[in-house]
């Protein structure tokens, strides 16, 4: 079907599949339509249909409490069009097909699962076709018996990979962490859209890199301290990652942390944030290099990083409430402008 | 309307804002180091309350909510941000901030007509 979108920087047309989603459609055609979650939660994509008619998805999505639904107005990554149509977008989009990381859709297979604490799971899917994508991206995947897409980070990075590695938090009652902590998701499949996100990481940026995370939040910062480390960008730049956990027992991925900071020879800072437990000593007792705190992970990162952030770029990620506090902090205290500043909500 | 007394001077401290509302218009004083500035209360991005997700530093209100960010003192547009923030006229006399507040200013998402309206996208 034709979908002709009306945007404030000009009229773009692409083609959309009766099964596929208008702004997943959009997107892998090379525009840049407006969106954060691309899973309903946000409400960025609203977009109005002038012309034609669309189905659905999910019509309680959190991000729809907004929109004027007798004007036509959807949240693009919920809708499927029946016919032609004619959206309007509110929003400056350009179109760039070159783009090497457009995201697609894929098969994939889930063949790796390791828990990594009482509540947490690392797992990895086997793509039917390798992904090229920027460290901090994520992807929205899609498993039959589960309703809807969750987009996840991905934690590994390299280019052009036919794995992805990913890290997911028990939730009660949600349903795709629900299926994976069953323990029979091994070897099944998944569809995978993707890449997306703009927290992503330039190494030409030339910037000094501060990361904040809660919980989960963690697996785009270990994309992007992997290609950091990969390129020598510590050679030149410095990095810190304040991780934010409950208690000692919620940190993991601690031992990567730990080798990538010790290789850093001291140019990259790693400290774990207990926000309901003393830090029982200065330096974990398992992994010298990463330092201990107590208190919330945005408030131990201004503590930390006070007359500290010259030539940064921040990137935070994990609860709204979280990342909403150390936005503020990182405009208001760190004085960093807020080009400067990318975020993840998972919400 | 005309000029309304609003709130004192050092009602709202450097690097602040704080939400006031005159003759049933709220609106919101920015404080940003070098003079004030009297806004519509809500972010023109997604309707945040600017008084919640709003900070001045460097002279620039930032909507934490999705970083859309404005210079208070030539009003520019930083980084990706894509609409004009409104403002109100104002003066200082003695301590006392006024605004003229001739209407309430509002944002074309709060119209009825908005994204109906022929010419919404020549608009700010």
């Amino acid at each position: 079907m034709k979908i002709t979108v009306e945007t404030n920087s000009g009229v773009f047309d692409f083609d959309c599949g009766a099964a596929d989603k208008l702004l997943y459609a959009g997107l892998a055609r090379g525009l840049t339509l407006p969106y954060e979650c691309a899973t309903g939660t946000c409400g960025t994509c609203r977009a109005r249909i002038m012309q034609g008619a669309a189905d659905v998805d999910w019509g309680e999505a959190p991000g729809s409490a907004r929109l004027k639904r007798d004007k036509g107005d959807v949240l693009m990554c919920q809708t499927r069009p029946t016919c032609d149509c004619v959206l309007r977008v509110a929003a400056k989009v350009a179109a760039r097909p070159d783009c090497d990381t457009l995201p697609q859709h894929r098969t994939a297979r889930l063949d790796v699962m390791r828990k990594l604490t009482s509540d947490v799971i690392h797992f990895e899917l086997a793509l039917s076709r390798p992904m090229r994508f920027e460290a901090g991206q994520f992807v929205v995947l899609e498993v039959s018996g589960v309703e809807g897409g969750r987009a996840y980070s991905m934690v590994n990075f390299g280019r052009d990979v036919d794995r992805l590695a990913f890290v997911i938090k028990q939730k009660a009652g949600g349903g795709f962490s629900d299926w994976l902590f069953r323990g029979d998701a091994a070897g099944r499949t998944a569809n995978v859209f993707g890449p997306l996100g703009r927290a992503t990481f330039d190494p030409e940026e030339g910037k000094n890199i501060l990361c904040i995370a809660g919980g989960s939040g963690i697996a785009g910062m270990l994309s992007i301290i992997e290609r950091a480390a990969r390129e020598g960008y510590f050679r030149d730049h410095t990095g810190h990652v304040f991780f934010g956990v409950r208690t000692l027992e919620d940190g993991f991925y601690l031992r990567e942390l730990c080798d990538h900071a010790g290789q850093a020879q001291g140019r990259l800072e790693v400290t774990l944030a207990l926000s309901h437990a003393p830090a029982p000593a200065a330096a974990h007792p398992k992994f010298p290099h990463i330092r201990l705190m107590e208190g919330m992970v945005a408030d131990v990162a201004r503590q930390a990083m006070s007359g500290r952030c010259d030539n940064m770029v921040g990137f935070v990620a994990g609860p709204p409430i979280m990342v909403d506090h150390a936005l503020r902090m990182l405009i208001r205290e760190a004085r960093l402008s807020p080009q400067f500043v990318r975020y993840d909500k998972f919400a | 309307m005309s000029w309304k007394r609003v709130c004192k001077v050092t009602d709202v401290p450097e690097n602040g804002l704080k939400m006031f509302t005159v003759d049933g218009v709220a609106l919101v004083i920015t404080n940003y180091g070098s003079g004030f500035r009297a806004i519509p209360p809500l972010c023109p991005h997604m309707e945040e309350p600017l008084e919640e997700s709003g900070v001045i530093a460097d002279c620039a209100l930032t909507c934490t909510k999705h970083l859309w960010s404005w210079d208070l003192s030539s009003l520019a547009m930083l980084g990706e941000t894509e609409r004009p923030l409104k403002t109100y006229e104002i003066k200082l006399e003695n301590d006392d901030v006024l605004a003229f507040i001739d209407k309430e200013l509002v944002y074309e998402f709060e119209d009825e007509d908005d994204m109906a309206d022929d010419d919404f996208f020549s608009k700010a």
